[in-house]
């Protein structure tokens, strides 16, 4: 059966595939996105030990996105965005993440189609905290967007990360996520006992490398691009990120960042044996990662997930 | 909408907790929960700040009364514009009470939730 759908004008400036899951304009409130957080299953609400301090993470909050001078900037469609802040910590780009030192939103849902198409996008903006003056383009490291996937034969993180700054060198370079040939040792940082696997959660997990790479991001081959950071760090500008998927085929199929369009036909993220209790999981997150000792921003204005 | 902006966190000295975003919220609560306090005698001083820019802070009045036992405990606020913090102290009761008293390292383990209501 054809439908035709009268979209909010808003959704105009999104390219929503069939059938939209959601379509999240935070100036309606968190719309179901939360920080991230580990599992609180031991006495006392404990979490398990790991190599990666988890409980940590920068907390989220709806933002009016406002500076000291400019004053309060909204969001595109009205006053509140989505706000990731980081701690103001960061570990050199080799260790482990700081406690801290990244900022995660995620939202949970289970698939109720047939696999197919997937895609996610969104309007977004970055900046540090104005704690000092200059122009702080490099204290972010990175940020990005993925779904964390499980169906019957497999859980898969697919996503993407823009990886602006390695310990203040700027690179501004678009990567994938797909995990190196690795052991579950290796991929926690060389550590056992983790009760983490290979290829799960590689936003914190997989070794890092000089060059920028880890063990669960490959670059986007011919992948720098140049984003508006702007002149200021109080002057924010939305940009638009769009990343398409098949569920079927466990293939990317390409990314729009701006107004460029990269082909990722053939590129696989790979998968892990699925983990138990959490079958047709899918998971969209967000997450900004500072490179330095202050607070980095991401400032989400509205996601839409849909599928065909 | 409620946020955990400190989990279970030691602060030691002066301190003050992540700036949060709350404009679109009429009123806020700062529920603080002691978990732990390894040496007898810490007390906890800790008041209310708001800001207009999220980097230059001052105080809006409210605050905690000083606080030395493991526990949960609240204060309210209301028409504070858009954002808030707190900002405390850890120390030895005895520093506390004598400025000039030496400076004993305390700790206080805590977790800090905020609750934003339009």
């Amino acid at each position: 059966m054809e439908r035709t759908l009268a979209y909010d004008g808003e959704l105009a400036k999104f390219q929503p595939l069939g059938h939209i899951l959601c379509y999240d304009d935070f100036d309606r409130g968190p719309c179901g996105w939360l920080n991230l957080m580990p599992n609180y299953t031991l006495e006392n609400l404990g979490v398990r030990d790991s190599i990666v301090e988890k409980t940590q993470w920068g907390p989220i909050m709806l933002s009016s996105a406002t500076f000291r001078f400019p004053g309060t900037h909204g969001s595109m469609n009205g006053t509140y965005s989505l706000k990731l802040a980081t701690r103001p910590v960061a570990a050199p780009y080799l260790q482990p993440p700081a406690p801290g030192s990244i900022s995660h939103a995620i939202k949970r849902m289970t698939t109720h189609r047939k696999p197919g198409l997937l895609q996610f996008e969104t309007w977004y903006a970055y900046t540090p905290e104005q704690d000092r003056w200059g122009l702080s383009e490099k204290d972010i490291r990175a940020f990005g967007i993925c779904f964390d996937l499980q169906d019957a034969e497999s859980r898969s993180f697919v996503g993407l990360r823009y990886l602006n700054s390695v310990n203040g060198e700027m690179k501004k370079q678009w990567q994938y996520m797909s995990a190196s040939d690795v052991s579950d040792e290796e991929w926690a940082y060389g550590t056992s006992g983790d009760w983490c696997k290979r290829g799960i959660d590689p936003i914190w997990y997989g070794r890092r490398y000089d060059d920028g790479s880890t063990d669960g991001f490959q670059f986007v081959p011919d992948g720098r691009q140049e984003l508006c950071y702007n002149e200021s760090d109080d002057k924010i500008n939305w940009i638009y990120l769009r990343l398409l998927y098949d569920m079927e085929k466990k293939e990317y199929v390409e990314f729009q960042s701006r107004d460029r369009v990269f082909d990722l036909r053939g590129l696989s993220p790979g998968g892990s044996p699925p983990y138990a209790r959490i079958e047709g999981l899918l998971n969209p997150v967000i997450w900004v990662e500072t490179d330095t000792d202050r607070r980095a921003f991401l400032f989400v204005d509205s996601v839409v997930i849909s599928m065909a | 909408m409620t946020t955990t902006v400190e989990q279970r966190k030691d602060f030691t000295g002066d301190f003050d907790t992540h700036p949060m975003e709350g404009a679109w919220a009429g009123e806020a609560i700062f529920f603080l929960t002691i978990e732990s306090l390894p040496q007898a005698g810490t007390v906890l001083n800790v008041r209310v700040q708001i800001s207009a820019d999220g980097v230059n802070w001052m105080d809006e009045g409210t605050a905690f009364p000083a606080l030395g036992e493991v526990g949960h405990y609240f204060v309210k606020v209301r028409h504070f514009g858009g954002w808030l913090r707190l900002k405390g102290r850890v120390q030895q009761r005895s520093e506390a009470e004598d400025e000039s008293a030496a400076a004993v390292p305390a700790t206080a383990n805590l977790s800090i939730h905020l609750a934003l209501k339009a």
